[in-house]
């Protein structure tokens, strides 16, 4: 006996929903530039980090990256591995809500040598997204800067610092030290520089509309 | 006794028990007349389903069923929130950003990074005025890139005025671009 027409339409539509499902899950056509040994590992990795809900784009970018360059297969796996883990790290320093460029920041900033404490830190003090200032203390770390006096200076802008003035206090750390100070002593001065312009300025500062 | 309510029964009884005559052609009538409504639909599948759609139905499900239902749907809406493509509101307007690289002796340099699949034949940069200064504008939304350019096709060069990317994996330089939300 032939089923009802309503349990057949069901069953069709049930259907159609999984296969479409299961075709956004194949493989990401990009990773065939991977050579035949290392694009299984690489699509496993990828569909782990799915799996966990981490973002899977910055891993096919890393693997891309590697095969562009001409890195060799356990090369690739390996940085791709590693930069999984760094964003389940990140998601946990930053919570469920963090975006994926904040998740891809922060795990910047933690291969640097920052802690899930800063990062967890860095989330309690503002409320606008961070890809900035956990770039910037990634960006600083690269430039020398020890990875304490570098977080504690993107901690303390953090809470009032915009974007833009984040940027450019970098710059100012970077353009020290090219001319020779000392890193740590250059992140220093031009935190304080920065800070104080808050005192100078803070009446004047103009809001942006819908943000605090 | 006289009963008036026995008298009127058995007449209507009676009325009742009589033939009815009908138009011998009643039922040739009503059979092409039902086949004349149906006959397009029942045609094709897409006609039986277009029906189906356009008439209301009650759905009966066992609590298990239900339940069931309920999960399916939830997967499916989570599924679809995991793709890692879609950012946050307020983190998808994307501005244009120039490359400039000043590199007198290339004959061909490309723009590589995670915004182009680090392809490199996606983004090459044009000679703009001078011989030696090469630019290439890209719209990125926010977030932290990694890029190089990629000179003659056999060279690597950081972005001497961007950041540099620690990469203890791939060892060729590359630099990074942080692009914020608000005015950086």
């Amino acid at each position: 006996m032939r089923p009802p027409f309503t349990a057949r339409v069901l069953a069709l539509l049930a259907t159609m929903l999984v296969a479409g499902r299961a075709a956004a899950q194949q493989l990401d056509p990009r990773l065939e530039r991977l050579d035949p040994a290392t694009r299984p590992a690489v699509a496993a990795l990828v569909d782990s980090a799915r799996a966990a809900s981490l973002p899977t784009e910055p891993l096919v970018q890393r693997a891309l990256e590697g095969a562009t360059k001409r890195a060799s297969g356990e090369v690739i796996v390996a940085a791709v591995r590693r930069l999984a883990v760094d964003l389940g790290r990140a998601r946990e320093a930053l919570g469920s809500t963090a975006s994926p460029a904040e998740l891809s920041a922060g795990a910047a900033a933690l291969r640097a040598g920052a802690s899930q404490t800063t990062l967890a830190e860095l989330r309690h003090a503002r409320r606008e997204p961070l890809i900035v200032p956990l770039a910037v203390l990634a960006d600083l770390v690269a430039s020398g800067v020890p990875v304490d006096s570098a977080a504690a200076a993107v901690l303390a802008l953090s809470r009032q610092a915009r974007d833009a003035e984040l940027v450019e206090f970098r710059r100012a750390v970077e353009r020290d030290i090219a001319l020779g100070a000392p890193p740590a002593a250059a992140t220093a001065a031009a935190a304080t520089t920065t800070m104080a312009s808050y005192g100078v300025n803070a009446g004047a500062r103009p809001q942006r509309p819908g943000r605090p | 006794m006289f009963d008036p309510m026995d008298d009127a029964s058995e007449r209507i009884a009676r009325h009742l028990r009589r033939a009815v005559r009908i138009d011998p052609a009643l039922d040739e009538r009503v059979m092409r007349e039902i086949t004349a409504l149906s006959a397009p639909d029942r045609a094709t599948w897409v006609g039986q389903m277009w029906r189906w759609l356009r008439r209301p139905h009650q759905i009966t499900l066992t609590p298990l069923g239900g339940l069931a239902a309920a999960a399916t749907l939830a997967a499916v809406v989570i599924l679809g929130r995991m793709d890692s493509r879609p950012p946050a509101a307020r983190e998808t307007e994307s501005r244009a950003f120039q490359f400039v690289l000043i590199a007198p002796r290339a004959t061909r340099v490309s723009l590589v990074g995670d915004f182009n699949d680090w392809d490199a034949t996606r983004t090459p940069m044009s000679r703009a005025g001078s011989k030696a200064l090469w630019t290439a504008v890209v719209p990125l939304e926010p977030g932290r890139y990694h890029y190089a350019f990629f000179v003659d096709g056999s060279r690597w060069l950081a972005d001497p005025s961007a950041p540099v990317a620690r990469d203890e994996d791939y060892g060729a330089p590359s630099s990074v671009l942080t692009v914020g939300g608000g005015g950086s």
